[in-house]
């Protein structure tokens, strides 16, 4: 073997330890961090106080139940989601041979924001805006699935404008809703809502959000090598012996899955799944057996960083979508310009 | 591996035909050339061939057993396929690349191991590619990206590796390289069906060449039988020369051009024009005379004419001249050359709202009568000359029909016909000994 294999290999370990240990930090440093000051000693002591009781004894409550009730189950939702549409959009842009989409590319955003409208104008109940939100965005990818099902020539082609159609068909459903609002009450609320948050976010929220989440990146890490094969398109896949069709269905199905759980959860949240990837492809390179752990872990800790930033930086929340917007375009810029993203 | 396909019939649409009735047989290390023009079918058979497509009738056989029979998996373990050349979306490294090959003996889940890339290894050094394992495959040039598809074949373990224009966008090195070391993995038992448009290519280095017209074999066997002057002429719709050593043996394909005749010629019987004059004792000789619209084809044959009668030669026929008016071509004259006959055949559209899918010429349906009338009583002059035939003729048995015929019973000694280039291909496919000139008013002194 060549003498040049050593060095890469050693790079490749390196980076794929900063890559893992990068989310971990950032889930301590958002237990951490807050308004209400709480030392490092107590925060631990408080994670451990459900199982030793006693270790939480001198911790004062509003302490304790901060780390536990809010930062706590906040944190896990930032590390899923954000792993979710690192790993989404990494599989997305591979399976559209583009490496400009994510998977809201079929709608599923669209229909999750009006399903939530939907909900906080006439219902209002947290979980139901919740539920609304995971079968409308359901919804929207299913009618752009069917919806180019009526067509037989270029089906990948005909799936994206699909898509778009139903995005924007349900982009104007919202709107009318907004409409239709009470501007003082609902209004707000929804907008709020549009711009995604984990503020509201408690461990009621999270059961379904866990259980897709982990059995979807557990499904993209399984198949992320032949992610590589699909991405040279339908002809040279089937040729290698893979049946394309099949894969992709599976993919999307697990994809809006995921995404669906993870709107519902947190709201709209923009540039995730379509800047991530290129950072990773920028860290580990275009093959998708390293890409696609590099997409989760690298989705996680910018998802972790952004709420870390919306929670302190300002008295009030900042919305993660405006954020995610802010720090994602000029990243995307940057990897535009310097980036060997292919 | 032995590749058989039988009576393969294919249609993208149920009334859009474009596999016809193929049959062919790859044997074990022998390479197979397919040839035709853009649009015969060429890649349509190789993804027939390679499973990819499965035809509406007929069967594709590996060793006797049904193509479909296999799985797709177990299909690529026997038949690999390289496409036209493509960029990828993303950059993947050579290695990763030809790892890609290992996907039919991965499952579902599987990632390639150890074992896997020492496999990948063996291609790469192979083909002298395992310097260029960890370039990006998008930066690497056509001819190595070619070698590193074939290298995925290789570590796919196929008997059978189809490709489709491997040598498009090559320059003569790469080429040679390309299709040495496909000749050398022949040589070695893997089998080869290769579409091309270099019928060069297919002389040096194929064992049976496929010519595809129109999604119909043209011609099938070895190299020699097929690649002649006729068939290559028919299937490409130009005149082709094989050249050859002294023994006969073909070495080279070349396309000829119109051949540059001046009507002057006819007095020198040395000349080309003269010695066709000459044959035309023997059997009937037809000159096309082509060229763009306004080259001077009309003018040429005028000239040819006028000379011929001073010659003392038998001239008949129709003349089809423009006339002017306010130098605007506004309609088309039709001129019996036995008889000085003439009649308006055709008038400009003047109907400002006529649509731009009716023609702009309106043609007398009597004066047609009369000009086919005329082309059938005439009986076999020394020249006969028809202008002009056109699509009407070709495509919808329409117009000057009569010319056709004509042409086709070969009741004529020299017949000079003016035919627009585009249609030379279906001229040529109807009549291939005809000879090309070049109807251009700047060969006339």
């Amino acid at each position: 073997m060549p003498s040049t294999e050593a060095p890469t290999r050693l790079k490749q370990t390196i980076t794929g330890l900063a890559l893992a240990l990068l989310p971990v930090i950032l889930f301590i440093l958002a237990l951490l961090l807050g308004r209400y000051p709480i030392g490092p000693l107590d925060v631990g002591r408080s994670l451990l106080s459900p199982i030793f009781p006693q270790l939480g004894a001198d911790i004062p409550d509003v302490a304790r139940r901060l780390v536990l009730r809010v930062r706590l189950p906040r944190a896990l939702a930032a590390l899923l989601i954000g792993a979710s549409y690192g790993g989404t959009g990494a599989a997305f842009q591979a399976i559209f041979k583009n490496p400009l989409v994510d998977s809201n590319i079929l709608g599923v955003t669209s229909g999750a924001g009006f399903g939530a409208a939907l909900a906080l104008l006439l219902l209002q109940s947290q979980w139901q805006v919740q539920i609304f939100a995971f079968a409308f965005g359901l919804l929207a990818v299913g009618l752009a699935f069917f919806g180019s099902r009526l067509y037989k020539s270029s089906p990948l082609l005909v799936l994206t404008l699909m898509g778009i159609l139903v995005g924007s068909l349900f982009g104007s459903l919202t709107a009318l809703l907004k409409y239709m609002a009470d501007p003082l009450d609902t209004l707000p609320a929804i907008t709020f809502w549009l711009l995604g948050s984990l503020s509201a976010v408690t461990w009621s929220n999270l059961p379904t959000l866990v259980i897709i989440t982990l059995l979807g990146l557990a499904f993209l890490w399984l198949i992320r090598w032949r992610l590589n094969v699909l991405s040279l398109g339908d002809a040279e896949a089937r040729a290698l012996g893979i049946n394309p069709t099949r894969a992709k269905l599976w993919i999307i199905i697990a994809s809006t899955l995921m995404t669906a759980a993870a709107v519902s959860v947190s709201g709209v949240i923009g540039w995730i799944g379509l800047v991530i990837p290129h950072a990773g492809r920028l860290l580990v390179g275009p093959n998708h057996k390293r890409l696609m752990p590099a997409s989760i872990l690298l989705g996680a800790a910018f998802l972790l960083l952004i709420d870390n930033i919306a929670r302190t930086l300002l008295p009030g929340e900042i919305p993660l979508g405006v954020l995610t917007g802010l720090v994602g375009v000029p990243v995307l810029a940057f990897l535009l310009r310097h980036g060997r993203t292919g | 591996m032995q590749l058989q396909a039988n009576h393969l019939h294919f249609a993208y649409l149920p009334e859009k035909t474009v596999l016809d009735d193929i049959s062919l047989l790859i044997d074990p290390g022998e390479t197979l050339y397919i040839l035709g023009r853009n649009g015969s079918g060429k890649t349509t058979l190789l993804s027939c061939l390679a499973g990819l497509l499965e035809p509406a009738s007929g069967e594709v056989l590996l060793d006797g057993a049904s193509l479909q029979s296999f799985d797709p998996a177990e299909r690529a373990r026997r038949v690999g396929l390289i496409p036209q050349m493509h960029t990828p979306a993303f950059g993947y490294t050579v290695n990763e690349m030809v790892m890609m090959g290992r996907a039919p003996y991965l499952g579902w889940l599987g990632s390639p191991n150890h074992e896997d890339q020492s496999i990948v290894d063996e291609a790469l050094a192979q083909l002298g590619l395992f310097e260029l394992r960890d370039r990006p495959y998008t930066e690497i040039s056509g001819g190595e990206q070619q070698l590193v598809l074939i290298a995925r074949g290789l570590a796919q373990k196929c008997q059978l590796l189809l490709m489709d224009e491997p040598t498009a966008h090559l320059d003569l090195s790469n080429q040679h390289r390309i299709l040495e070391i496909v000749s050398q993995l022949a040589d070695r038992g893997l089998s080869f069906a290769i579409s091309s448009h270099s019928p060069n290519n297919a002389l040096s280095y194929a064992d049976r060449v496929l010519l595809l017209a129109s999604g119909k074999v043209t011609a099938y066997g070895n190299p020699m039988e097929t690649l002649t002057e006729p068939m290559l002429s028919a299937i490409y719709g130009i005149r082709t020369e094989v050249l050859t050593n002294g023994d006969g043996k073909p070495l080279a394909v070349i396309s000829q051009r119109p051949m540059a005749l001046e009507p002057t010629a006819l007095r020198d019987p040395q000349s080309p024009l003269g010695q066709i004059f000459a044959r035309s004792q023997q059997e009937p000789q037809l000159i096309l005379v082509t060229g763009l619209s306004g080259v001077g084809k009309t003018t040429w044959c005028t000239q040819l004419i006028s000379l011929a009668r001073k010659a003392g030669l038998s001239v008949n026929g129709l003349l089809s001249p423009s006339i002017f008016k306010d130098g605007r071509k506004v309609g088309i004259e039709v001129v019996d050359l036995h008889s000085s006959d003439h009649r308006q055949l055709a008038s400009l559209r003047e109907d400002e709202t006529a649509s731009m899918q009716t023609p702009r010429w309106v043609f007398d349906s009597d004066a047609m009568a009369w000009a086919n009338q005329t082309l059938s009583d005439s009986g076999k002059a020394d020249l006969t000359v028809i202008d002009e035939l056109g699509p009407l003729e070709f495509a919808q048995s329409k117009g000057l029909t009569a010319g056709l015929v004509k042409l086709d019973s070969g009741d004529y000694r020299v017949a000079a016909v003016v035919i627009r280039s585009a249609l030379l291909p279906q001229a040529l496919s109807r009549w291939p000994n005809a000879i090309i000139v070049n109807g251009s008013a700047k060969n006339l002194s």
